[in-house]
């Protein structure tokens, strides 16, 4: 037996334990190599693949934090895994072998785990590169797909980073391995488990900080966030470490006082070996708890995004297609008819169409009493003369689109003007002045308010921002005007507008330059354009979500194995005195239950707290779209139990059949 | 009436290669209610194989077992543990405790699992606590207390739930002389007061002479069997007189103690 060897068959004896970390490490290889092929893809490199511009920056900072969060799971990983085996250590010692043989032969099985590991994923990632690349040729709506190529500065690059990385991590764990006795090396694995004890002042500490935090978040606001986000995530994070190495322990003391709970039956022995369990594993529980709430609360945070995104733009453009002409009679933008003609040829249907009759008011602007830091408009600033106009419209009008929209009328007030200002925090104005030219006249007309609705599109030049008159001034206004310097707004809401980008962009080339800036068709782009920044950041995000998950349930799963051989050799002894093995896997099952869903449900309950203090900052209440990240969570998290005990249970049964 | 029947008791090991191995053979075994009988025997006699068998965690080959009127051959593997679990007791040389568990949960044990009702645990933990000398360790932890307090701990487990036949291995054999002698005198109490049948496999001539009646075994095979009279001295001489005749190797747990 060479040196070797030796250290080959010490891998192949503890791959239970090595297996779910060599997985983990196999797949950030696999996501490492697989973002690195694209972006060392010879077309994207010659910048033939137009779209690839959008993912490239994300994609680089994927491959940092890939990087970083592989640093910080191998150097957990192998430190963790070196502290289980100190007894074996010991014995290598007791037998003569020196410190220096004893340091080679961690670093061997280390590299041959690593060349493993690294070979793997690399041969993983090639095959399931042009999977990824077609996925991501839809989602860019590339029409010709992204070839098959094994980019070699792609495969270097992460075959040489990993293994610099394990070859790093594994001379650094090394060094501090074997200062100790021999003998307390040996005794190593027969160390009593020692009282569950906590610090009172850590627990008020921990409840404190969780209630605290809680309270912060669910209060918190746009206005607060900059006072509070701080805040809210320290006590939220030292809380919840205490929530793991204390007031855990005070619950479990609080059930075994309940003798009518703790004395039934298995009850006891899971309440009893469960303290120990989280007491030693507190500090994974946490990272696991802390990394699910981040994942969660990220993920939900983009499908806001998406919804609130959503929302804006119906509430910036409530008109798909809409645009102003000059002149009651004019069609120098577009005909309706021909409009309605292109809409109907691609087999879209108007929802509603409006046709508004209003008065301009030209170089406007809007001053508010009492206000001198709220102004709209720029008036008759020359550097601005010629960019927008507000619209004057009548209260009728307003109704009529209100009630179409389900909103409450407006009673104007006689003389005055309304504005129609949406902010983003739902404040209005008072009282004020709006200054302008109407029909080339200046004019000066008393402002009553705002309120915080737009109901016509106001992306169009003339018709920057909408005001409301009440209907006897706006008679008398508009009978001022020549028919052919009124304004007429025409709006058309489709159905299916979500798809309509290509008709919309037919209808964009009937349009004359000079008056494109008094249509507004772009709402149906804007969104598609959204929807796919969005569904890339989600794209490449869940991989990296993949991997924080994987890599969590592995470090759980992976100190569950080092203590295989204690639960062995209790469960020997349980068995003899007559427990069924129905019992001992009701025991073990909800152990690992208890230890697997635990960080999900406290993870679940920050990102709630997120997602509601999300809300409350944007106005907006989209639960069901958490829930669905969250199901989404529990379901893989409820797999990966499922998986984890069933193989514990099995190694567990084989070594206690004795 | 006999709470324990053995007959024609035999074990086969077999490898893959045809090799047999006979640990045991042959063997007749009577047990009353409330007796306290010690098996002994040298080093690989098959004393252990003989205490796996009548503690039904492991199968003979051949003869049967009989222990209060169920073959627990014929059961299945659930309700075979339910039957260790209601039947049976155990206390074993390396005591067998849970140290996640206070020294109190590790003796209710087998009522907890059987469902027993707090106060009813309660009440029957007292009486056998204060006989054994243990109510003042039962909030402690395993490691908090001296083997000889384990033992007892054990032993207390071992006939909380009134087994019909309480089994123990060498359980001095971890321990030194003087806890030896606590544990021993414990367990006779224990025989003594509540009536508890005792099974015993030892090699230590000490622990040996609490018995009333001792069987000796070698190779696999029942050698001879002595009873005690009235005096507990005497028969520690009969003892080693019994052994010195039946040979063989004692020292795989040495008898010396510090």
């Amino acid at each position: 037996m060479t040196f070797r060897s030796l250290a080959l068959s010490n891998v192949r004896g503890n791959w239970r334990s090595y297996s779910a970390f060599f997985l983990s490490s196999v797949f950030s290889v696999l996501i490492f190599y697989i973002y690195a092929a694209f972006l060392n893809h010879p077309d994207v490199l010659s910048g033939q693949i137009i779209g690839a511009s959008k993912v490239k920056i994300g994609m680089q900072y994927c491959l940092y934090i890939i990087m970083i969060f592989s640093f910080l799971f191998i150097l957990y990983s192998n430190s963790a895994f070196l502290k289980t085996r100190k007894q074996e250590f010991g014995l290598f010692s007791l037998f003569g072998m020196t410190r220096s043989q004893l340091r080679k032969l961690v670093i061997y099985e280390n590299m041959v785990i690593a060349v493993l590991a690294i070979a793997a994923g690399i041969g993983l990632g090639i095959l399931f590169s042009k999977l990824f690349f077609m996925a991501l040729a839809a989602l860019l709506g590339m029409d010709e797909t992204i070839s098959f190529a094994v980019p070699m500065d792609a495969v270097w690059l992460t075959a040489g980073g990993f293994f610099a990385l394990f070859l790093i991590i594994s001379i650094w764990s090394v060094l501090r391995i074997g200062k100790q006795q021999i003998i307390e090396l040996l005794k190593a694995a027969r160390q009593p488990k020692g009282k569950l004890t906590y610090k009172k002042w850590q627990v008020v500490l921990g409840a404190l900080c969780l209630v605290s935090g809680y309270g912060m978040a669910f209060v918190m606001n746009s206005y607060t966030f900059i006072i509070l986000s701080l805040p809210i995530l320290v006590t939220v994070v030292a809380g919840t470490y205490f929530l793991f190495t204390q007031l855990s322990i005070v619950f479990l003391r609080f059930v075994q006082k309940r003798h009518g709970v703790y004395y039934n039956r298995t009850n006891m022995l899971i309440v009893a070996q469960l303290g120990y369990k989280i007491r030693d594993n507190a500090r994974i529980l946490f990272v696991v708890s802390i990394l699910s709430a981040v994942i969660m609360t990220a993920l939900g945070t983009v499908y806001l995004m998406q919804i609130q995104g959503k929302q804006d733009m119906l509430e910036t453009s409530p008109f798909s297609i809409a645009y102003v002409e000059r002149g009651l009679h004019a069609h120098e933008v577009i005909d309706p008819d021909q409009l309605k003609r292109t809409i109907a040829e691609d087999g879209f249907t108007v929802a509603r169409e409006s046709k508004i009759v209003g008065v301009g008011l030209d170089q406007y602007v809007i001053e508010f009493t009492g206000d001198d830091s709220s102004r709209l408009g720029w008036g008759d600033d020359p550097d601005y003369r010629y960019t927008s106009d507000a619209m004057i419209i009548s209260v009728t009008d307003y109704n009529k689109l209100a009630g179409e929209a389900g909103r409450e009328p407006l009673v104007a007030e006689s003389g005055k003007l309304t504005v129609l200002y949406s902010s983003f925090d739902d404040s209005t104005f008072g009282s004020g002045t709006a200054k302008g030219r109407i029909n080339g006249e200046p004019v000066e007309l008393p402002v009553s308010g705002s309120i915080n609705v737009s109901m016509l599109n106001n992306w169009l030049d003339s018709n920057a921002i909408t005001l409301v008159m009440d209907d006897l001034g706006f008679v008398n206004l508009l009978a001022s005007v020549p028919e052919e310097q009124q304004r007429v707004f025409y709006g058309y809401e489709l159905n299916n507008w979500e798809e309509s980008a290509g008709l919309v962009k037919k209808l964009d080339g009937m349009i004359s330059e000079e008056r494109g800036g008094d249509k507004d068709f772009g709402r149906a782009e804007r969104f598609a354009r959204m929807k796919e920044t969005i569904s890339l950041t989600l794209f490449i995000g869940m991989f990296i979500s993949l991997l924080f998950f994987i890599a969590a349930g592995s470090m759980i799963y992976f100190k569950l194995f080092t203590e295989i051989q204690e639960d062995q050799a209790q469960f020997r002894g349980l068995s003899r005195i007559g427990m069924t093995r129905k019992e001992i896997r009701r025991v073990v099952v909800s152990q690992i239950a208890i230890v697997f869903f635990i960080p999900c449900v406290v993870g679940i309950s920050h990102a709630l707290f997120a997602m509601r203090s999300l809300d409350n900052m944007m106005n907006t209440s989209n639960w069901i779209y958490s829930f669905v990240v969250i199901g989404i969570y529990i379901v893989m998290q409820t797999l990966y139990f499922l998986l984890a005990s069933n193989s514990y249970m099995k190694s567990m049964l084989r070594g206690s059949a004795a | 009436m006999s709470v324990l029947k053995a007959q024609g008791l035999g074990k086969l090991y077999s490898t893959k290669g045809n090799l047999v191995y006979k640990a045991l053979e042959n063997i007749d075994l009577e047990v009353e209610t409330g007796e306290f009988v010690g098996v002994m025997g040298p080093s690989g006699s098959g004393k252990t194989t003989l205490l796996n068998l009548l503690a039904t965690i492991d199968r003979p080959t051949s003869g049967m077992i009989e222990i209060n009127g169920v073959n627990p051959t014929k059961l299945t593997d659930n309700k075979l543990a339910l039957f260790r679990r209601r039947e049976l007791g155990f206390v074993f040389q390396d005591f067998n405790l849970l140290d996640t568990l206070s020294i109190k949960e590790n003796i209710i044990l087998p009522l907890v699992m059987e469902g027993e009702k707090p106060r009813i645990i309660e009440d029957r933990l007292k009486p056998i606590a204060e006989m054994l000398q243990i109510e003042s360790i039962l909030g402690k932890r395993t490691y908090e207390v001296s083997g000889g307090q384990k033992q007892r701990a054990a032993i207390a487990r071992a006939i909380i739930h009134k087994p019909t036949l309480v089994l123990a291995d060498e359980l001095t054999g971890n321990l030194d002389s003087k806890a030896a002698k606590d544990v021993m005198d414990s367990l006779k109490e224990m025989n003594e007061v509540f009536r508890a049948t005792v099974l015993m496999v030892t090699h230590d001539p000490f622990s040996a002479s609490y018995c009333q009646r001792i069987i000796f075994i070698k190779d696999g095979k029942f050698f001879s069997e002595i009873r005690r009279g009235s005096n507990r001295q005497a028969f520690f001489q009969q003892i080693l007189d019994a052994l010195s005749v039946l040979g063989g190797n004692f020292d795989d747990i040495p008898f010396a103690r510090p």
